[in-house]
Parts: structure tokens; C-alpha cells; sequence
């Protein structure tokens, strides 16, 4: 899929050229003024681009005509924009009634849509101000994905909630995402935000001037200019930290002994790897650690006093919060699958060198 | 038919306004004192009904469903009502009249001291004012804009019906209406309707006139 | 002073108040109040009708296209102001001397007069005030222009809509009784002839009868409210 606007209102946004790949989500951001929500708003031409173009699918939709092409385009905004007048159930079935679908059809489709977002189906009764302003975004998601349409459009969408409830409801888009693959375009002023959500950010200054079109990894690691080193703030490290899973890292076993091994056996292990500390395993599992000093004093491992519990992460942790547990513990992390297996170990060292490779994969 | 009238009987024959000044000039100042006299009583029991409103804050909506109501009630059975009770007298064509103001002065005059900012009145009692004197010195200054505007209001709608209070027989532009359309006469009809428009339009500008020299923050903050 | 062209009701002096309200002579026959209450209905229902038929549609497009501010100042200040009794003086002559007689033309523009601009001013501020996100949201979905005005604007307009036509259908019945006065009949009548006999019960009948018929317009409109779909009522 191909988006480009040239030479729009040129005060608004001038000479803009987007790409964006089919199921990607793109973040739109900036500082206010930088024409990002215009931006959005010429994609379903509720601002028409003063000129250029607008691809989808490779066809040209500026001479389509606009009903048609916003009915293939769900549009989420700040507070959902629902019908206060409508039932939630007569929310959802907008677009699906205004494409002339037959009435089992809409019906079968708005409980489907209710389940995907987790709408009880008692609340499709109700009007939307009798809900909470969680519920009014989740009813505002199920409506724009009513026809199924290829693309969703958000405008802040979740501006309007607590950050507790935020940091839900984008949970909530991500694995909704990962099973309807859409094309998603949004604006947000929250970086963190944009940073969590969007597999590329476009990073507009005043008059809709793109400073920057890349993934959020390659935001922090190579800001293209000043303006974007200074937007994104000089912690830009710890938030690439926050991008990063542990399963990303290149970690090894590291010094680990299973619990049945003779004590001279374990102490070699130990100084192969230079530490004074030693992992403890029993079977797949990890059992804690061990000093080196004090394996002098036992006459098997099992008798060794072990410090539990240990520093622990698992694969799904993001690398921020490792290295937060790696300068708190004294000892390297311990990583240990969601099943209770010894997965291996991460330092600060395996996260450096994550952090200065190249790509993020 | 021309439309400035047929010879006999005009829209509007001239030499007739000099003849009956005399007339017209007494209907003018009776249209103007029953105009009067009917806003100042109806300002006394709006600021007394306000200012109980104010004070007790349940007695809010009781007042202002009960102003609310005297205004739906027909102006011809208003004054048909009072009329075996207190003739046909000025104090019959008063109290209705009065009666119609109150909705828009006590609501106008709530909705100034509920537009009064309460860092305004906390800073007044901050400063040690007691109530009496923060009313009074504070808030009653800031909500005058809107009082001033119902007033306006108040006026200009009882200008037109002091022309109804004509049928009762008190005078005013109204009975020149009455007279010219019994008669068929339209001079009069015409001196008449047009005076009391005149009249309306008159005291709304001298008291849009006196609410400026009265506020004079307000007209700097508009004009700003 | 009162008399010449104007026609009188002819009942006696010595019928209470009661005698006649609840008196069906009185009611019925050419001269009887039903033939007065019809007279008054009519003319108000015809007035409400065409200041609907006016105001609304104005009003709508140009709320819809965000014009015409600064005619709701205007509006808020005539909805108070209108001198109906002075207007119609005026038209009298004018309508006499076209042949159009001392009625229906005079009242009933004045009272159009009086009933424009509630209408006007409600359904301009029920329409603007809808939310611009809910607007934007319909938009946005493909619904048709018309459909983004009738199914979301005026939909969510309509009850402050209705109580604007409420405001002015209340003024409209309440002011109608000057009609009597202006050569016309009407409700008004047995108020005009009550005065015009020095005939005290007819004068309280003739008022109780026009403050009824303004109460009962004002309930009407209560009910018609009900009858509004559910998700249009809960719009305050």
C-alpha cells in the first residue's frame, strides 16, 4: 500500500510522502501544530489534500468517491465519537447497515465484534454515556472494524483514559492486531505511546515538515537531526531498552552446574567463567545460586547453602526491566522460562551488545 | 391604491398627529409611567425573590418554576382575571405586567451571581469581607452585566404589552390602537403601534447606555 | 370603547362562571365556545406550522454549515420582544386595504412573528451544540452528507428542537386572545365581551378558558416528548 500527499496546505502540511506497508501500524506524532492529525484526516479525505496523491492498493482513491472509500477505512477518535442516541449494538452495526448488509448478518457480526473486544453482550443494550470511558473506546474499536475494512485510522484514540486503562486498552490493540493484521495509522503525542504501538513512527515538526520515517529502535539508536534527538529526550537508551526482549538477546548458560555433580566439578565450572558465583540447577529447573567460598565447606552441592530467591526475567521481559533487576542483584540475571526451565543468563554485557548491533531483530 | 393610502383615510394623515398632539402625548407619557411603574415593581419582588434564592439555595428552583409559570399564563387572561377584583385600574394593568418581568430578571440575575468566579468570591472572603459586603461590593458589581441585560429585556417586552393593557382601559399607545381600529381610522393604529416600537427601542438603548457607565470594566474587556 | 365592528357574545348576565364552563349550551351551536376553541386552534395550529416549516429548515442549514452566529443574539433577544399587539395593529390597515379583511392576515403574522425565533433559536443551538467528534465519527464512517444532518444532527437536535417549538406554541396560544381585540374572535372573545358587558363571569370564564388552553398546549408537548424514540429522549 502506497500513501503520498504533495504540496498540501501549505501552511498545514507541505510536500508529505508516506509509505506504509499492508498490517503495519504507523504512529503519526509530533508537537502541536505539526499537522499530524491533518495528516490522518486527509487519509479518509475529511480534509481534502489541497493536492497530490493518495494510493491504496496502488489505486489512485482522490477520484473515488468519498463515502465509498471512508466506508473501507474504520476511524477511531478520543472518546469514541459514539452516537450518544444509539444503542451500542446500533453503534457497532453503522457501517454494516449503511452497506446494505441483511439484518442476521449485522446481528451476527456486532456479537462477534463485542466478543473480539471484550464487550460483555448485556452492554449492547445500552447507550454509550451509561458505560465507562473504557468501554466507550473498546465500542469505538468494534465500530470502525465493523465492515472488516483493510485499514483503521485513530486519532488519540485512547487520549481520553486513565494511564492505567491506556496501557490496557494498547495491550488490547496489539493482540487484536496480531490477529487481524489491518493497516493502522494513528496519532498520538504520547512517544511512549508511539514507541509501544507502532512498527514505524513519522515524526513531523510545524507545517508538516516529516523530520523522520523509521521503525521506533532506529528513532532512539539514529535520530536523523537535532529536532528529533531532541524530541525523542536524552534518555533515548533506556527507551530502546524498553523496545528489546530478553528472547532477543544473544545470552548464554553461563556458570551453571546441575545439583548432582561432585564439588570439585562445580568449582572448576566457576572458574572457567571467572565468577564467585555459581547457578544451581536441578534438572531443568533453577535452584539458586551458590558462593564459591563456600563450596570449600560441603561435601556435596545439595548441602551448599543456596540464596533464593534469585533475580529472575522471562523471555518476554523487556531488556529495561532486566537491567534494572542486573543493577539491583549482585549477581547476573538469571533467565528462566515461563515453564520454570533454565533458559540461561543475561548481563550487562549481553545487553550492550544488543544494544550497538545494527538491526533490532 | 397607492400605497401610501387613499386620500380620505391614509396610513398615516399628518395633519391629524398636530391636531391630536395633545393626545398622543398624554397616551406616550401614560405608556411610559405603566412601563415603569410595572419594571420597578417587578425589579423590588426579583430581587427580593433572588436574593432568597441566593440565600437558600433550595428555594432555587421553586422560584424559578413559579416565575416560569406566571409568564405562560395569557396576558388577556391575566388582566381578565384581576379585573373583578380590582376594577378597571391602574393597579389591574400593574401586577400582571410586573408579574411577566420576573422570569427574566430573577433568572438573568441567578445566572450573574452563578457566573461569578469563585476564586473571585474565595479571594473576597480571604481578604475578611463579610458576606453582607461581599455581595454587595464584590459579587452584585460582577453579576450587573446580566441583571442589566434582563433588564433590558424586561423593558422592552413590557413596551409591547402595555399596548395589551390598553383593553382594560388604561391608556397608553394601545388605546390609540383601540380608537383607530374602532373607528377605522388607521392614523392613529399606525401613530400608535409605531410609537410603542419606537418607545422599546428607545429605553433598550438608554439602558444598554447606563448598564456601560455603570460596568465600566466590562466595556474595556469587550473592546479589548 | 369597546364595540363597533366587533361582534358580542350574547349570555346573560346572571350565569356564573361554573354555569358556563360546564354548561354544554354553552359549548355547543354556532356561537359556542367549541366554534371559538376551533377558531383559536386553527389559527395557532396554522401558525405553528408554517413558523416550523420556516425556522427549522433555516435554522438546520445553517447551523450545519456554521453560519449565521450572531442571528442567535438576535433571536434570543426578539424571542422576549416581539410587540405581536403593535404588529398587528400595524397590519391591519395594510390587510384592509388589500381586501383581506381585519382577519386571518394581521394576527397571523404577528404571532409567526413571536413564534420564529424560540424555534429558530433551539433548533440552531440543538444543531451546532452536537458534539463535532460524533459528527466527524459519522462522517468518517461514509455515511452521505444528508444522512451525517438527518441521522445524527437533527436526530440529536430534536429534543431541544422540540422544546423551542414548546416555548413558542405556549407564547403562540397564550397571545392569540389579542385577536379579539383586533376584529377578529377566537378564544379571546368571551374576555373582549366580558369587558365590553361589564359582565364579571364571562370575563373570568373567557380567562380561565385562554389560561387553560395555554396549560393543556404546554402539557401537550409534554406528552409529545414521551413519544419521542428512547436514545432521541435522553439528548437533554
Amino acid at each position: 500500500m502506497r500513501k503520498q500527499f504533495e504540496g498540501s496546505d501549505t501552511d498545514a502540511v507541505s510536500s508529505l510522502s508516506l509509505d506504509i506497508a499492508a498490517g503495519s501500524i504507523v504512529a503519526l506524532i509530533g508537537p502541536s501544530g505539526c499537522g499530524k492529525t491533518t495528516t490522518l484526516r486527509m487519509i479518509n479525505r475529511l480534509i481534502e489534500p489541497t493536492s497530490g496523491r493518495l494510493e491504496i492498493n496502488g489505486r489512485d482513491v482522490i477520484q473515488e468517491p468519498v463515502t465509498e472509500l471512508r466506508r473501507g477505512i474504520g476511524y477511531v477518535i478520543q472518546q469514541g465519537g459514539l452516537f450518544p442516541h444509539r444503542t451500542v449494538a446500533q453503534n457497532i452495526a453503522t457501517v454494516p447497515r449503511t452497506l446494505g448488509w441483511e439484518k442476521g448478518r449485522v446481528i451476527d457480526r456486532v456479537a462477534e465484534l463485542a466478543e473480539l473486544v471484550g464487550l460483555e453482550s448485556e452492554m449492547l443494550d445500552r447507550y454509550p454515556d451509561e458505560l465507562s470511558g473504557g468501554q466507550q473506546q473498546r465500542i469505538g474499536v468494534a465500530r470502525a472494524l465493523a465492515a472488516d475494512p483493510p485499514v483503521l485510522l485513530m486519532d488519540e484514540p485512547f487520549g481520553a483514559v486513565d494511564p492505567i486503562v491506556r496501557s490496557r486498552l494498547q495491550d488490547e490493540l496489539l493482540s487484536l492486531q496480531q490477529q487481524l493484521h489491518k493497516t493502522i495509522v494513528f496519532v498520538t503525542h504520547d512517544l511512549e505511546e508511539a514507541l509501544k504501538l507502532g512498527d514505524r513512527i513519522a515524526l513531523l515538526n510545524i507545517g508538516g515538515v516529516l523530520e523522520q520515517y523509521a521503525t521506533p529502535d532506529e528513532l532512539l539508536r539514529s535520530p536523523a537531526n537535532d529536532f528529533v534527538e531532541e524530541f525523542v529526550g536524552d534518555d533515548r537508551g533506556m527507551k530502546r531498552l524498553a523496545l528489546r526482549m530478553v528472547s532477543q538477546l544473544a545470552y548464554d548458560r553461563g556458570p551453571v552446574v546441575d545439583i548432582g555433580i561432585p564439588i570439585t566439578e562445580a568449582a572448576k565450572a566457576a572458574d572457567a567463567h571467572g565468577t564467585d558465583w555459581l547457578g544451581v540447577l536441578r534438572g531443568d529447573a533453577f535452584a539458586g545460586w551458590v558462593r564459591v567460598d563456600d563450596l570449600r565447606n560441603g561435601d556435596a552441592l545439595a548441602d551448599v547453602p543456596r540464596v533464593r530467591p534469585a533475580a529472575q526475567v522471562t523471555p518476554a521481559s523487556t531488556l529495561l526491566s532486566a537491567m534494572e533487576l542486573i543493577m539491583t542483584s549482585r549477581t547476573s540475571v538469571a533467565v528462566i522460562d515461563d515453564d520454570g526451565r533454565f533458559g540461561g543468563v543475561v548481563n550487562l554485557d549481553s545487553i550492550r551488545k544488543n544494544l550497538s548491533s545494527e538491526d533490532d531483530s | 391604491m397607492s400605497v401610501f393610502g387613499e386620500a380620505r383615510n391614509p396610513i398615516i394623515r399628518w395633519e391629524w398627529i398636530i391636531d391630536e398632539w395633545d393626545q398622543i402625548r398624554e397616551a406616550l407619557v401614560q405608556h411610559l409611567e405603566l412601563t415603569l411603574l410595572s419594571v420597578a415593581l417587578g425589579s423590588v419582588v426579583a430581587a427580593i425573590l433572588s436574593a432568597a434564592a441566593l440565600r437558600f439555595r433550595m428555594l432555587a428552583t421553586p422560584v424559578t418554576g413559579f416565575t416560569g409559570f406566571l409568564y405562560t399564563i395569557p396576558s388577556v387572561a391575566l388582566f381578565g382575571l384581576l379585573v373583578p377584583y380590582f376594577g378597571l385600574s391602574r393597579l389591574t394593568a400593574v401586577l400582571p405586567l410586573a408579574a411577566y418581568t420576573l422570569l427574566i430578571l430573577v433568572t438573568n440575575t441567578l445566572a450573574g451571581f452563578a457566573a461569578v468566579p469563585d476564586a473571585v468570591r474565595d479571594a473576597a472572603n480571604g481578604m475578611g469581607l463579610t458576606p453582607t459586603r461581599r455581595v454587595l461590593e464584590v459579587e452584585l458589581p460582577l453579576a450587573l452585566p446580566y441583571i442589566i441585560a434582563g433588564l433590558r429585556i424586561a423593558v422592552v417586552s413590557t413596551v409591547g404589552l402595555v399596548t395589551v393593557a390598553s383593553i382594560i382601559g388604561q391608556g397608553g399607545l394601545g388605546s390609540l390602537i383601540l380608537d383607530g381600529l374602532q373607528r377605522t381610522f388607521w392614523t392613529p393604529m399606525t401613530i400608535g403601534a409605531v410609537l410603542s416600537i419606537v418607545m422599546a427601542l428607545v429605553l433598550d438603548g438608554a439602558i444598554f447606555a447606563l448598564g456601560r457607565l455603570v460596568t465600566p470594566w466590562s466595556n474595556r474587556a469587550r473592546s479589548t | 370603547m369597546i364595540g363597533g365592528v366587533l361582534a358580542q357574545a350574547a349570555v346573560p348576565r346572571d350565569v356564573g362562571v361554573f354555569e358556563f364552563l360546564f354548561g354544554a349550551e354553552y359549548w355547543t351551536g354556532a356561537g359556542g365556545i367549541l366554534t371559538s376553541l376551533w377558531d383559536t386552534v386553527v389559527l395557532c395550529g396554522a401558525v405553528m406550522i408554517v413558523a416550523t416549516l420556516v425556522a427549522v429548515p433555516l435554522a438546520t442549514v445553517l447551523a450545519h454549515h456554521g453560519r449565521g452566529e450572531l442571528s442567535v443574539t438576535w433571536m434570543v433577544t426578539l424571542s422576549r420582544a416581539v410587540p405581536t399587539f403593535a404588529i398587528a395593529g400595524l397590519l391591519v390597515p395594510l390587510s384592509l386595504r388589500r381586501g383581506w379583511g381585519f382577519e386571518p392576515w394581521p394576527i397571523f403574522i404577528a404571532l409567526l412573528l413571536l413564534a420564529i425565533p424560540p424555534i429558530y433559536l433551539n433548533t440552531y443551538t440543538g444543531v451546532r451544540g452536537v458534539d463535532r467528534g460524533v459528527v466527524d465519527a459519522a462522517r468518517a464512517m461514509g455515511l452521505e452528507e444528508r444522512n451525517v444532518l438527518f441521522q445524527i444532527e437533527v436526530a440529536l437536535a430534536t429534543s431541544v428542537m422540540l422544546v423551542g417549538i414548546r416555548v413558542a406554541a405556549v407564547q403562540v396560544v397564550a397571545t392569540e386572545p389579542i385577536r379579539a381585540f383586533l376584529g377578529g374572535d377566537g378564544l379571546g372573545r368571551y374576555v373582549r365581551d366580558g369587558l365590553g358587558q361589564n359582565n364579571d363571569n364571562l370575563l373570568l370564564a373567557g380567562a380561565i378558558l385562554v389560561a387553560g388552553l395555554a396549560a393543556l398546549t404546554g402539557a401537550v408537548f409534554g406528552l409529545l416528548r414521551r413519544a419521542l424514540p428512547p436514545g432521541v429522549r435522553r439528548i437533554r
